[in-house]
């Protein structure tokens, strides 16, 4: 509770700053550009660029599978992460003027697949463990220094996963799973009778906590993993559970940055169809719906962020990857199918490579 | 020798497998009736077994009796512990069973904690049930029966170590007979399983429950691989790290591998899910190539990663869980049509 209070102590001025939603960069003027991890037929790893209309721009060799991708305007430059435990992020320039280059996580640290930039691409930061403390960091780059690591700012928490920067541009919202691996262990989870997940904003400057939000302490084994931010700077998450899989609670909730943090209640059957499991979060391009994946269930849903219902529902066999465009959605599988949600008018594509679980509108 | 009892043996696994097709339903309910049920039973009744000998340890000073029980539950558990599904999840029934890996010696902190105050709450199962998943199951018996100061558990001395191992025990029994309860339930996760409906939370179609059942072994063969082989035998460095073994302490680290690939070959075999004759002689091979590395490995742990012919043998055993990986994993999961997939795989 005292993590609350001084959340809320702390939350007046700053935080009430910005409400304009942050302007997603263009590649391209007037066209979409989307990027995702992959892996080919072959069993190759690898990013794609594609334009809107699907057809691929560009194509990245990765070492091992990543996982999300960031993306700057100001440092011309996209990363991609590795997939947690994985210790390598490739930058790579959009444009393909530039050969990437591959950061390698510095010694007891291991990333765990997402990042952002600072809004002036100066610098870059990614989700990272401190795994033999079992505690999460944020590891800080100069983009201006080759990458240079410069430091690091504690999550306040175990096993950070998605991370995103709020529309004020000073604030990171994290997402900690609670969920302790360790490098030695490969994947294992090594503490699922003591998770404590949580959703923490810190400040981008200092590494200050202004606030951590947990769930029901009877909601411990809800591992919080993946973010969206709506038009009203709510921040909507969803979560995966690692409690009996024939318990179904809710998975998909929001927190504010005045201290609030509930989950929506999903009617039963949409929600057993998620399968304790959300993959990936997206919010529109007006920030007025947001819609969440599940690669287990198959299932897309959209989600009025207003009114808090399902507005549309729909399956996609082993689909993961969300990103807005114009007027809905576009969602990707691991079957390699691409389809549009909730007002995207795009037909289906079938691509010969199989799409990982992120998706990123670059523009 | 060896590789003709491989090949032996696959062609023992194959003409079964070949003489009929057997469909995805008939493969759900042996997998509960010819494995999950009796294996669940078997575990139950012998930590019943492990219960009495430590009764009769703490009556009667038969010490090696209850040291062998250990043995025989923990060979028990080994064999299903790899069934994350069902009552083993619930109530941290796995944790609280099998608190391991334990990479900075918690539990072996608290045991031994709880061992130097006499603390009387934990030698009532009631009591114990209220501690840390750590203090609660095997890894802490294994403590009681075979760490330091256990020499103490024949004398009056020992009366409260030998009565906190008698709880553990005793809750172990009450949990094992929990899960039995549950697979044997015929309302409960074993009818969800086989008879799969879009009304389930779990398994809402056929092709659900067959992933569920071969993303387990897959898991668990990942799972052994990464938390019981991987951890102690050496590194890149050289450095092999015997202590990171689970029961070093008991000599049961190769029992127990024995025992958890042993759970995994015959949830394999007994469901029938390998129909292809080629794909069945390959993982049968797999499997008899895991055999033969753990059957070579005689040493306790700690001399064993020091042993170049032991050594390699733990390095082959790792092969061997790649190549089951991969052709359970990715080769069988796309003969039967599943996902066992790139996003679904775990949680990212």
């Amino acid at each position: 509770m005292w993590q609350r209070r001084a959340f809320l102590k702390s939350a007046g001025a700053g935080f009430l700053a910005s409400l304009a939603p942050r302007q997603l960069l263009a590649l391209e003027a007037n066209d979409l550009v989307f990027a995702s991890s992959i892996q080919t037929f072959a069993g190759k790893y690898g990013a794609v660029l594609m334009g809107e209309r699907g057809g691929v721009i560009s194509m990245i060799d990765l070492p091992d599978r990543g996982h999300d991708i960031t993306i700057s305007r100001e440092a011309q430059r996209g990363v991609v992460f590795a997939r947690q435990p994985g210790t390598f992020a490739l930058v790579f320039d959009p444009f393909g003027n530039e050969a990437p280059q591959t950061l390698t996580s510095i010694e007891g640290r291991h990333f765990f697949g997402h990042g952002v930039f600072s809004p002036d691409g100066r610098l870059l930061y990614a989700t990272e463990s401190d795994f033999e403390a079992a505690q999460g960091v944020i590891g800080i780059y100069d983009a201006t220094d080759d990458y240079r690591r410069i430091g690091e700012f504690p999550t306040y928490g175990t096993g950070p996963h998605e991370m995103l920067l709020m529309p004020d541009g000073t604030t990171f919202v994290v997402a900690n799973g609670g969920i302790e691996t360790h490098p030695d262990y490969g994947r294992a989870e090594l503490n699922l009778d003591t998770m404590d997940p949580s959703v923490v904003f810190i400040d981008r400057r200092d590494g200050t906590l202004i606030g951590q939000l947990r769930l029901d302490t009877g909601l411990h084994q809800l591992s919080i993993r993946h973010m969206a931010v709506d038009a009203q700077n709510r921040v909507w998450f969803g979560c995966q559970y690692k409690g009996a899989p024939s318990d179904s609670p809710q998975l998909i909730g929001y927190a504010t940055m005045d201290g609030e943090i509930r989950l929506i209640e999903l009617p039963l059957d949409t929600l057993r169809d998620l399968r304790n499991y959300v993959g990936s979060v997206a919010a529109s391009a007006d920030g007025n719906t947001i819609a969440v994946s599940s690669p287990e269930g198959d299932l897309l849903i959209a989600i009025d962020a207003e009114n808090k219902r399902p507005v549309l529902v729909e399956t996609l066999r082993n689909g993961c990857g969300l990103a807005a465009d114009q007027s809905g959605f576009v969602a990707t599988s691991g079957k390699g199918e691409m389809i549009g949600i909730a007002g995207a008018e795009r037909s289906q594509q079938q691509f010969d490579f199989l799409f990982d679980n992120h998706m990123l509108r670059l523009g | 020798m060896r590789i003709f009892a491989a090949i032996f043996a696959a062609l023992l696994l194959v003409a079964p497998a070949s003489a009929q097709i057997i469909s995805p339903s008939e493969m759900l309910r042996s997998s509960v009736t010819n494995f999950i049920r009796p294996q669940t039973k078997a575990f139950a009744t012998r930590t019943a077994d492990l219960s009495k000998a430590m009764h009769a340890l703490c009556e009667n000073g038969d010490l090696t009796g209850a040291q062998d029980a250990f043995a025989e539950a923990a060979a028990a558990y080994g064999r299903i512990e790899f069934l994350r599904v069902g009552p083993l999840m619930e109530d941290n029934r796995s944790d609280r069973i099998l608190f391991f890996p334990d990479r900075k010696g918690i539990g072996l902190r608290q045991v031994q904690q709880l061992l130097a105050e006499a603390d009387l709450t934990a030698a009532t199962v009631p009591g114990l049930q209220q501690k840390s998943v750590a203090v609660q199951g095997f890894g802490a018996l294994e403590f009681v029966l075979f760490g330091t100061g256990f020499e103490t558990l024949t004398t009056p001395e020992g009366a409260f170590r030998c009565a906190y191992g008698a709880a553990i025990a005793k809750n172990l029994e009450e949990m094992a007979a929990e899960i039995a309860a549950g697979w044997a339930d015929p309302e409960g996760i074993a009818k969800r399983l086989t008879q799969p409906d879009p009304s389930y939370a779990d398994y809402r179609t056929t092709t659900e429950s067959l992933e569920a059942i071969v993303g387990l072994v897959s898991h668990g063969i990942e799972g052994v691989r990464d938390t019981r082989i991987n951890p102690f035998i050496a590194k890149a460095d050289g450095k092999a790290n015997p202590k990171q073994a689970l029961f070093w302490r008991s000599n049961q680290t190769l029992p127990m591998l024995k025992a958890n690939f042993d759970g995994l070959r015959r949830l394999i075999e007994l469901s029938s899910v390998v129909t292809d004759p080629a794909l069945a002689q390959e993982v049968t091979a797999a499997f008899a190539r895991a055999d033969a590395a753990i059957a070579l490995v005689t040493s306790p742990v700690e001399i064993a990663v020091a042993d170049p012919t032991q050594a390699t043998a733990l390095n082959d055993l790792v092969a061997s869980t790649q190549d089951l990986q991969r052709l359970i994993g990715e080769d069988l999961s796309a003969t039967l049509g599943l996902s066992v997939g790139f996003s679904s795989l775990d949680g990212d």
